[in-house]
């Protein structure tokens, strides 16, 4: 009775046991705290960091050092406009700490208004506007210095005609006093402002560059690549400690402990996927629902592909450390070659061909054009990535069905 | 005490194993590792029922002739057939038949006991529900029933080992293999896994236990299989084996096993 019914039961037993192993292996990686952390929270932490250090500032944010000797309403009206420049913080310095910071390459360069400014530009001569700096100044430094002499060159300018209308009206015996004249002028200058003759209009070419689509992909798919790696380690451990031969003491078939390895993996990278990119989509408002889908069908032929990476690295290696450094030089080489953080696409020669040898190149370059330039999975750039990432699968799976041993020693 | 519920061993009441009461026929067993031969025509029988020793030196060949029985390793000739099946020709069918419990604690750490035991309970072919309720069982029996739902990796060393125990007792096997199941325990939990392999036994369980402390060979093995250097160089009772050298009541099975296989120390090789 017990022999023919475990009979029964170990036929349909075909199919269920890499189930369950896979399941063993996804409530293993669910227990383990270390791993959640390091599959799901880190990239996370990874993506704000890189966003707060790279990404978002668009608007020109500058410091003008400003030594201001001139004790006079133009010099003052200069350093209001100054201040009223969007994203120009204004900091007034004496002559001498300008002199000894710039020496000090602390700042690379000053704005002096020299003591006759004023002056200058009431008696009708012409004003000086000294900028000291070292070397070019740097970018920030000349930006900052055409602004300021732009600034000077229409204080004066202002200045300039207000005395001319004023002498002209005087020389033609008007009765009109200097202070009426000022105040139209002034007046007609402030609407011309608000109204200008020429207006410029500024227009970014092609679609705004989110920082955030560009590193979500580049993060995802190199956690992915690691935490499916770094899984031969315990794949090396368990030969090592003899649990996988004695799974070949079970029913189990070696075909049947390779596919159940395989879907515990599978299972890992595509719930981290979905965890990342939905919850980063989420937070940074990257995808409309399509958008998402299309992307996670993406993620899921690569995650496919990769899967069997760590059953590879487990087929090579003969230790624990051994599988883990494979892991980390394998990753390493495919994020940095593989243009996780930087845009290989333009890379020439030898390492155009390495680029196109990381499964990476293939990730981003799909994952990118899907969420930065919203493709299309049916065009053929994306069916070229996924056709690769296919080959890329086919090679892991192939590496470990030939190599993969159940044993851990040579005895 | 304990008693695991259902009938006798399928093995013992089935009657299977060539039907002259041997379950396991070894038969020249040999395995040669980079030119090393670790077994060396190895032929030895077990009995339906007993408990049989295998005993020997570090590198004596013990554990490569468990695994080749076990069917994890390849034997480079010779062969052994268990409950009717070759190793050699019908591993598949032999491992419906056999229940392992390693040296090693091949277990999951990170899991709790009752899903360690349920997870192989599946792997032997069990519905969840069956594997559960085996998994109960078997844990009931190695007094672990209560910590059934704790993880392994907050068991002692002793605790670890009952559990190894327990695993191999899922496919409720006609023969098992107990490789040293009590290195590095404390005394109770090995005198608590004595008793579950004489229970085991009183039920019809046939067992192939191989251990460095004698005295647990003199207490549970009906026949004991000395082995030194890939060959057997002694096969008996106890009792026999000590009648050799004297009276077995002063003689031990300790003085027989220095006496046949020397006194230089053996490394692991």
């Amino acid at each position: 009775m017990e022999t023919r019914a475990r009979r029964r039961s170990g036929s349909s037993g075909i199919g269920v046991r890499p189930l369950a192993l896979a399941g063993k292996e996804l409530k293993t990686f669910f227990t383990d705290i270390q791993m959640l952390f390091f599959s799901l929270g880190l990239p996370l932490v990874l993506l704000v960091l890189m966003v707060a250090s790279f990404g978002g500032q668009e608007q020109f944010r500058a410091t003008a050092y400003v030594v201001n000797l001139d004790r006079g309403p133009v010099g003052t009206e200069l350093l209001a406009r100054l201040e009223n420049v969007p994203g120009l913080t204004v900091e007034l310095l004496d002559e001498a700490t300008a002199a000894r910071r710039l020496d000090h390459s602390q700042i690379l360069s000053a704005i002096v208004i020299p003591p006759s400014f004023t002056e200058d530009v009431s008696s009708g001569r012409t004003p000086e506007l000294i900028v000291r700096r070292r070397g070019t100044g740097g970018d920030e430094g000349q930006i900052v210095a055409s602004y300021a002499i732009g600034i000077a060159r229409e204080v004066t300018g202002e200045h300039l005609v207000a005395s001319e209308v004023a002498r002209a009206l005087a020389a033609m015996g008007s009765p009109v006093a200097r202070d009426t004249v000022d105040a139209r002028v002034t007046s007609l200058l402030a609407e011309s402002r608000v109204n200008p003759p020429v207006v410029v209009e500024e227009k970014a070419v092609g679609a705004r560059i989110d920082p955030v689509s560009v590193y979500l992909p580049g993060l995802v798919t190199m956690f992915t690549l690691f935490a499916l790696t770094l899984s031969s380690v315990a794949i090396v451990e368990e030969r090592k400690k003899g649990t996988l031969e004695r799974l070949m003491t079970t029913r189990l078939t070696r075909g049947e402990m390779l596919a159940g390895l395989w879907l515990g993996a599978l299972g890992r990278g595509l719930f981290q996927i979905l965890f990342l990119f939905t919850l980063a989509g989420s937070i940074f408002r990257l995808f409309t629902l399509v958008s998402l889908a299309r992307t996670l069908a993406f993620a899921f032929v690569a995650v496919l592909s990769v899967a069997g990476m760590g059953l590879a690295i487990a087929a090579i290696a003969r230790t624990g450390e051994q599988a883990n450094w494979i892991s980390v030089f394998l990753t390493m080489v495919m994020t940095v070659v593989g243009g996780s953080f930087f845009d290989m696409s333009g890379a020439r020669g030898i390492l155009a061909i390495i680029t196109r040898l990381t499964y990476n190149f293939w990730a981003n370059d799909g994952l990118r054009r899907l969420i930065v330039r919203g493709g299309l999975l049916s065009s053929p750039a994306i069916i070229k990535d996924l056709a690769v990432l296919a080959v890329f699968g086919a090679i892991s799976w192939l590496v470990a069905l030939v190599f993969f041993r159940i044993r851990g020693d040579a005895r | 005490m304990t008693r695991v519920r259902g009938a006798r061993w399928a093995g013992a009441a089935a009657g299977r194993g060539g039907g002259t009461g041997v379950l396991a026929e070894v038969h020249e067993l040999r395995k040669v590792y980079n030119g090393t031969t670790a077994v060396d025509g190895v032929s030895f029988g077990i009995k339906k029922g007993e408990i049989f020793g295998l005993l020997g030196p570090n590198g004596a060949g013990k554990t490569t002739t468990i695994r080749m029985m076990a069917t994890t390793l390849p034997m480079t000739s010779g062969d052994v057939i268990i409950a009717g099946h070759s190793v050699h020709e019908d591993p598949a069918a032999v491992r419906r038949h056999i229940g392992v419990c390693p040296q090693e604690l091949a277990l999951y750490q990170e899991l709790s006991a009752l899903d360690n035991l349920v997870f192989f309970g599946l792997m032997q072919g069990l519905s969840r529900g069956q594997a559960r309720a085996r998994a109960m069982e078997n844990l009931e029996l190695v007094g672990l029933a209560d910590r059934a739902r704790h993880r392994v990796s907050r068991f002692s060393g002793g605790m670890k080992r009952r559990v190894n125990l327990a695993i191999a007792l899922m496919s409720r096997p006609d023969l098992l293999f107990l490789d040293e199941p009590t290195v590095g325990i404390d005394p109770q939990s090995r005198n608590h896994i004595f008793t579950t392999i004489e229970e085991l036994r009183d039920q019809g369980m046939t067992v192939l236990y191989t251990t460095h402390y004698m005295e647990e060979a003199d207490r549970l093995c009906r026949r004991v299989a000395i082995m030194d250097a890939g060959r057997i160089v002694a096969l008996d009772t106890p009792t026999n084996l000590k009648a050799r050298l004297g009276d077995p009541e002063k003689v031990t099975l300790e003085d027989v096993f220095l006496q046949l296989t020397g006194r230089r120390l053996r490394d692991e090789g």
